[in-house]
């Protein structure tokens, strides 16, 4: 038997056989004794790896990633919940000490505070005056540095709750895009997301004054009433409107009375942190009723919307779903 | 479709292979490129240009090779660590420098190769490589001795490796032809 013979059937053993310890020791040896002898192993070798044929299993292992990361970022969004409490606590005790320490009226506006909440996520801020401010997805709440219960001005974007501390000698104000607020003690929301074609302030208690930025026009809103500005032709209406559906967002709950679609698209995104796709005019002339928990997933909500309307959704990757138009079956 | 998306499936495949020529086991191997691409979505990998996210991948995955054979050879002592010891000097071979027909080949050049070979030795390819038969178990079925199927893998694997190269060749030729 010649020497060639037995490293070439030693190393198909090797590859695809009942390879004994001796034999691969002997193997590894002949590997080792030369530079040339390695390249040679190493490139046949090679050849028999690329050969091997396997089905790409790639789809359903990017399913499998994605469902790995998702819950990942399940956990670390309880993780961002959790130490959000820990911010507020902290500062609540800041605030509390703030309180106690007088100011002198000379104190100039220090560092712009800001708080903002990422998509999928809400919030819930304690000022300095004792106002009381729920957060939605996606906005952002701004004060000067010298905010105090003697200087309450906060600028919005977003989706605000306002639980106002009374205080008739020193108005609360909310500043947004498109129309400034004044207060002294009231509940009211405002709907401010600068995506949407709409603003709104709606009043659950208590009396506001509304002015609009530019025109100067000013408004008295009472209990229960909802203004609603039209950003495009500056065009506004004041209605009677249900609260309930309105604020039920701050206690994690979402009621819908006659919501156009797109719109109802563009607050499950901003809850869920999730894209929405839809096209067709069905779906964009569509108008929701219905009622959801927060605490229900994306998958609960849709799967709801398919019951109840003519809505089907398949998700296409991460995070992202296509909604599509499908009339019930008439029974 | 995503930029991760595109990515996770043009190479997904490809780094599977790659793995499995340094790990036998299968799932550890599908955890190992799984971890690859946790990586690439948290560093954002996936917005770099196409070479470099190549690189980055394989080299990625010699890394996590490299470091699942020592830890297999701690956790399996004595036994069969000359297996072991192969490989590793495969990842380090492949660490130098070499480059894997699997990360510069297109996969159907292979079966296109596998294809043209004459019958006796595309036959002993096609058990081994897609039927998954051990060599004593093709003897069986083609009623030849083991050592027979041996050297006719062995040539097949040498034959193959002189028709990639050769394919190789020439559109190395073709593309600095086109340069000109």
């Amino acid at each position: 038997m010649k020497e060639n013979d037995s490293i070439e059937n030693l190393i198909s053993r090797f590859l695809n056989g009942d390879c004994t310890p001796q034999e691969a020791s002997e193997l590894k040896r002949w590997i080792e004794s030369s530079p040339d002898n390695r390249k040679e192993f190493t490139v046949l070798k090679d050849i028999w790896d690329f050969s091997l044929s396997k089905p790409d299993r790639s789809n359903d292992q990017l399913a499998q990633f994605y469902k790995k990361q998702l819950e990942k970022s399940n956990r670390q969004r309880r993780l961002w919940i959790r130490s959000s409490a820990a911010v507020a606590a902290v500062l609540v005790v800041g605030l509390i000490i703030s309180i106690l320490i007088p100011r002198t009226e000379s104190s100039v506006a220090g560092n712009e505070q800001v708080f903002s909440v990422p998509l999928g996520s809400k919030s819930k801020v304690l000022l300095a005056d004792g106002t009381e401010v729920n957060l939605n997805s996606g906005s952002e709440l701004r004060y000067a540095g010298n905010f105090s219960s003697k200087n309450r001005v906060v600028q919005l974007s977003g989706e605000g709750f306002f639980k106002v501390k009374s205080d008739k000698e020193n108005p609360f104000v909310v500043q947004t895009s498109d129309f400034n607020v004044q207060v002294t003690g009231t509940e009211f929301n405002v709907y401010t997301y600068s995506e949407n074609k709409v603003a709104t302030a709606t009043l659950a208690e208590g009396t506001i004054h509304l002015e609009i930025k530019g025109s100067g026009q000013t408004f008295e809103i009472k209990p229960g009433e909802k203004f609603e500005l039209d950003r495009t032709n500056r065009k506004y209406v004041l209605e009677q409107a249900d609260i309930e559906s309105e604020t039920a967002w701050k206690d994690g709950q979402f009621i819908f009375r006659n919501i156009p679609f797109p719109e109802l698209v563009q607050r499950l995104e901003r809850w869920y942190d999730v894209k929405l796709d839809y096209s067709g005019t069905e779906l964009q002339n569509f108008k929701f009723t219905g009622r959801f928990k927060n605490q229900e997933t994306i998958w609960q909500v849709l799967d709801a919307l398919k019951l109840t309307s003519p809505i089907d959704y398949r998700k296409t990757t991460f995070r992202e779903f296509t909604l599509i138009y499908k009339p019930l079956k008439q029974n | 479709m995503s930029d991760f998306d595109s990515l996770f499936r043009k190479y997904h495949h490809r780094l599977l292979l790659y793995t499995r020529k340094f790990i036998d086991n299968e799932s550890d191997a599908l955890d190992i490129v799984q971890n690859v691409f946790v990586a690439v979505w948290e560093n954002k990998k996936f917005r770099d240009e196409d070479e470099r996210v190549q690189a980055y991948l394989f080299s990625s995955i010699r890394n996590s090779c490299l470091n699942y054979l020592k830890h297999q050879k701690i956790v399996r002592k004595f036994e069969q660590d000359i297996m072991l010891e192969i490989k590793e000097m495969e990842v380090m071979h492949y660490q130098s420098g070499e480059r894997s027909l699997i990360e510069t080949e297109n996969i159907r050049q292979i079966s296109e190769a596998i294809e043209s070979l004459s019958e006796i030795y595309r036959q002993v390819i096609v058990l081994s490589r897609f039927e998954g038969l051990k060599n004593q178990e093709i003897a069986e079925q083609l009623g030849i001795p083991v050592r027979t199927v041996e050297t006719r893998i062995f040539r097949a694997l040498s034959l193959l490796k002189e028709k990639i190269s050769q394919k190789s060749f020439f559109i190395l030729l073709y593309l600095s032809g086109l340069k000109k």
